[in-house]
C-alpha cells in the first residue's frame, strides 16, 4: 500500500514531462529566459560572496587599530607627538606612523594610492612578503625608487628598471625607478599601488616631516581594542580611532548581497523576473485551458490538476535553475565575471582582474531559489487552479 | 432486473431568476437497467447532453433526486463525486476530447494517473484494452494522424480504463460514416455483453434505428415524452 | 520513462556543478599559499582596504572614510540631490588633454 501514492505522483509527473514536451518550444523559451535570470543573479551572488570572503581573509592582517586625525571636520594629518601620548596607553604595544595619499595622473586618467614605507617598517624582522613581489623590494636608505601594482605597471607600460614619474606640488616631476611589481596575485589588494621610501612621498607631497597620515597601534589584547579607542579619544578629542573590527563590518556590509548597487542590479533582475512570472500566470492559452476541462470530465480531482501544474513548474524551474546556477558558477569563477565587470567597474579606470576563490554561498543560493523558483511555481499554478474549479460538463459542450 | 441509474423527477436550471433562465432539463424520471443499451433521442437543444451529464454525476440537479445504484448521489459533496463519477462510468464525449501530442497509450491511461495504482499495472490494462479495441498497431502513434473511427476507439477505451459500470456516450456517430458507426454498435453490444449499461445521446437514425438497442427514449424540450415510442 | 530522463537530467546538472566546484577546488593549495603571503603584506603595509574602486576616497579606502566629518562623504551616506548619483564625473578629470600641464622633470630649471 506504501508504494502506491508514490506511483500516484511518479505517474502525474510523467505526464506532466508529456505535457512540456508537447509544448517544447515554449518550455525552452522559458527555460532559455529563466536560466538567463538565474545565471545573472547567481553570479551576482557568487560575485559578492567570493568578495567578501577575500576581503575579510587578507584583512585579517590589516592594523588592530588606527588612528587619524580631523580638523575643520575633515581628516587630516597627524601631528607625530601624538604616538607618544598613545604608547603611554597600557596594552599598547608600538606606534607605527603611515605615510598616504592619492594621486591623481592626468595623463591617464587614473587615481594612484600612494604609500610610503619607512626604513623601520623595511627592517622589521620575518615579515618581508618577497614572494608577491617580482623583482626586489625597496631596500632601507635607498631613495627615488618604488614598487608598483600590477594595474599601474599596465597603465604606465612599466616593467622593473622603467622610470615612474609623478609630479610634485610644486609642478615638478620626479622621477623614481621601478624596481619590483606587486605580483597579479596580490592584485585585489595591490593593483592602484605605488610603494616609496617614506622620505621621497612625504617630499613628493610636501608634508611636514613630523606628520603623518595616520598611526597605526598595536593592541596586546585584541579585547582592549574598544578600551584603548575610548582612552584615546579622551585624551586626544580631535582624533578617530577605526578599528580592526570595523574595517571588517564595512567589508562584511559592502560585499552582503543586500548592500548598495548589487542589491539594485539585483533587484532590477528579480522585477524583470516577476513580469515574466506574471505575463505567464495571466496567459494559460485555451489548449491549456481545454485540457484542464478534459483531465477533470475524466476524472481527475482539482488537487490533481494543481499537483500536475506544481510538477510542470518545478521542472522547469530546477532544471533552469540548476543550468542558471552552474553557468553563474563559471562565468565568475573561471570566466572572471566578464559580463558584470563593466557594471561593478564604474567609473574606475583602474580595476583588478578577478580571479577569485571559489566559494559557494549556500544562504545566497538558497534566497535566489525563493525568489524565482517558488513564484515561478506559484504563478504556474494560480491560474491552473482557477481553470480547474470550473465544472467539469463544460467540457461536454464545446468543442 | 436492477437499476444502474433513476431520476426521479430531477431538473436543471441555468441563471435561475434571470431574464436568461434556462431549464434544459425539466422534471425527468426515468430508469435504466444494468447491461440495458438506452438511447436517448432528440434534436439538437432538447437537454440530451444535459441529461447525459446528470446522470454522469458531471452536473448536480437543481431539483429532484439521481441515484446510482440505488444510493443518492445529489447531494454529495464534489470530492465524494468525482469519486463515484471515476468509479461509474466512462464517458465518450461527442467531440472525444483526446489529447493531442501524446500517444494512444497515453491517452487512453490518462484517467489512472491519479489513482494509486503502479505504472506498469496501469499500462498492462491499457495493453489489453486497446487490443480488444484492435488499435495495437497504433499504439505507440499520437492520436492526431489517427483515423476518425480509430480515434472513437481510443476515446471508448480511455472510457472503458476505469472498468466501469456504465458507458455515456454523446453523439457517438457525430464523425463516423455508415460502416464506422455499425462497428461501434456492434462495441457497444459487446460491452453489454461484458454486463456495462450503455447510455447513448443521439440524433443519428443509424443508432436509434439499431435493433441492438433495448430502449429508445425520446427528449424534447427538457422532457421525456411518454414512454418507449418508435 | 520521461520521469528517469528528468532524474538524468537533474543529476547531471548537479553532477556538472559539482565537477566545476571540485575542480575549481584542485588550486585551494595555491590560494592558500598566496592568502598567507597576502596576509603578510597586508601586515607589512598596513593595507585596509581591497584595490578595487579608484574614483573616489570611500570607494577607494571604504574602511577610511570620514563619517566622522561635518559632510558626510561615504557610500552609505544620503545623496543629498537627486542628480548626484546620475551625472558624471567632469570630461575634464575623465579625459585629460595631454600637453593640459608642461612636462617638467625636478631639477630641469
Amino acid at each position: 500500500m506504501d508504494a502506491q501514492p508514490f506511483a500516484r505522483h511518479l505517474k502525474i509527473l510523467e505526464f506532466a514531462l508529456s505535457s512540456m514536451l508537447r509544448r517544447r518550444v515554449k518550455n525552452a523559451g522559458l527555460i532559455v529566459v529563466f536560466s538567463a535570470v538565474v545565471f545573472l543573479l547567481s553570479s551576482i551572488v557568487f560575485l559578492t560572496g567570493a568578495f567578501r570572503t577575500e576581503a575579510l581573509a587578507t584583512l585579517q592582517a590589516s592594523p588592530q587599530l588606527l588612528v587619524q586625525r580631523t580638523m575643520a571636520g575633515r581628516h587630516a594629518l597627524i601631528p607625530l607627538d601624538y604616538s607618544e601620548v598613545i604608547a603611554q596607553l597600557p596594552g599598547v604595544g608600538t606606534v607605527t606612523p603611515r605615510y598616504w595619499g592619492y594621486y591623481y595622473d592626468i595623463y591617464t586618467g587614473a587615481n594612484y594610492t600612494l604609500l610610503g614605507i619607512t626604513d623601520d617598517g623595511l627592517e622589521a624582522p620575518g615579515s618581508a612578503p618577497l614572494r608577491l613581489v617580482e623583482g626586489a623590494f625597496i631596500a632601507p636608505g635607498q631613495r627615488n625608487v618604488c614598487l608598483i601594482g600590477a594595474g599601474v605597471a599596465r597603465m604606465r607600460g612599466a616593467r622593473v628598471g622603467s622610470i615612474v614619474s609623478l609630479r610634485n606640488t610644486r609642478g615638478w616631476m620626479s622621477e623614481y625607478e621601478v624596481v619590483g611589481l606587486f605580483k597579479s596575485a596580490s592584485q585585489l589588494l595591490t593593483n592602484d599601488l605605488i610603494l616609496l621610501p617614506e622620505a621621497d612621498l612625504k617630499a613628493l607631497f610636501a608634508m611636514p616631516d613630523d606628520q603623518a597620515t595616520d598611526l597605526m597601534i598595536e593592541v596586546y589584547n585584541p579585547l582592549e581594542v574598544d578600551n584603548i579607542s575610548r582612552k584615546i579619544l579622551e585624551r586626544l578629542p580631535d582624533t578617530r580611532p577605526i578599528s580592526h573590527a570595523e574595517i571588517l563590518r564595512t567589508y562584511e556590509t559592502l560585499f552582503n548581497w543586500r548592500g548598495g548597487l548589487l542589491l539594485a542590479m539585483f533587484l532590477g533582475a528579480v522585477a524583470a523576473f516577476m513580469i515574466l512570472a506574471w505575463d505567464k500566470a495571466t496567459g494559460l492559452s485555451a489548449d491549456e485551458r481545454r485540457e484542464i476541462g478534459i483531465l477533470k470530465a475524466i476524472g481527475w480531482e482539482t488537487s490533481d490538476i494543481l499537483e500536475l501544474k506544481f510538477w510542470e513548474g518545478a521542472v522547469l524551474a530546477l532544471v533552469a535553475f540548476l543550468a542558471g546556477v552552474t553557468a553563474g558558477y563559471a562565468h565568475v569563477f573561471y570566466l572572471g565575471a566578464g559580463l558584470l565587470a563593466p557594471i561593478l567597474q564604474g567609473w574606475s579606470t583602474l580595476f583588478p582582474a578577478i580571479d577569485l576563490a571559489p566559494r559557494i554561498e549556500p544562504y545566497g543560493l538558497a534566497v535566489l531559489l525563493l525568489f524565482t523558483v517558488a513564484p515561478y511555481i506559484v504563478a504556474t499554478i494560480v491560474p491552473a487552479w482557477k481553470a480547474a474549479i470550473t465544472d467539469p460538463d463544460r467540457v461536454m459542450r464545446s468543442a | 432486473m436492477s437499476e444502474m441509474v433513476s431520476l426521479r423527477d430531477v431538473s436543471r436550471v441555468y441563471n435561475q431568476g434571470r431574464p436568461n433562465e434556462v431549464r434544459p432539463v425539466e422534471a425527468v424520471s426515468l430508469d435504466i437497467g444494468v447491461g440495458e443499451i438506452a438511447v436517448l433521442k432528440g434534436p439538437s437543444g432538447s437537454g440530451k447532453t444535459t441529461l447525459l451529464a446528470l446522470i454522469g454525476c458531471m452536473v448536480r440537479p437543481t431539483s429532484g433526486r439521481i441515484l446510482i445504484s440505488g444510493r443518492d448521489v445529489a447531494k454529495l459533496p464534489e470530492r465524494f463525486l468525482t469519486g463515484v463519477r471515476r468509479d461509474t462510468f466512462g464517458f465518450v464525449f461527442q467531440h472525444l476530447h483526446l489529447i493531442p501530442g501524446i500517444s494512444v497509450l497515453e491517452n487512453v491511461m490518462l484517467p489512472l494517473y491519479p489513482l494509486g495504482i503502479s505504472f506498469s499495472a496501469a499500462k498492462r490494462r491499457a495493453v489489453v484494452l486497446i487490443e480488444q479495441l484492435d488499435l495495437a498497431h497504433r499504439r505507440r502513434f499520437t492520436v492526431e494522424t489517427l483515423s476518425g473511427g480509430e480515434r472513437q476507439r481510443v476515446a471508448i477505451a480511455r472510457a472503458l480504463i476505469n472498468a466501469p459500470q456504465a458507458i455515456l456516450a454523446d453523439e457517438p456517430t457525430a464523425h463516423l460514416d455508415g460502416d464506422l458507426s455499425g462497428e461501434l454498435m456492434r462495441i457497444f453490444a459487446d460491452l453489454r455483453g461484458q454486463g456495462k449499461t450503455v447510455v447513448i445521446a443521439t440524433h443519428d437514425p443509424l443508432v436509434y434505428d439499431n435493433p441492438l438497442i433495448d430502449r429508445v427514449m425520446t427528449m424534447r424540450d427538457g422532457r421525456i415524452l411518454g414512454g418507449d415510442d418508435e | 520513462m520521461k520521469y528517469h530522463i528528468l532524474f538524468g537530467l537533474l543529476a547531471a546538472e548537479l553532477g556538472l556543478f559539482a565537477a566545476l566546484h571540485l575542480h575549481a577546488g584542485t588550486d585551494a593549495e595555491r590560494r592558500t599559499a598566496e592568502l598567507a603571503d597576502t596576509r603578510a603584506l597586508v601586515a607589512k603595509l598596513g593595507l585596509t582596504d581591497l584595490a578595487l574602486w579608484t574614483e573616489a576616497r570611500y570607494t577607494r579606502h571604504p574602511s577610511q572614510a570620514d563619517r566622522f566629518a561635518a559632510f558626510q562623504d561615504f557610500p552609505a551616506a544620503i545623496e543629498h540631490f537627486p542628480a548626484g548619483s546620475i551625472i558624471a564625473p567632469p570630461a575634464a578629470l575623465r579625459m585629460p588633454a595631454l600637453g593640459d600641464a608642461p612636462l617638467l622633470i625636478d631639477g630641469d630649471r
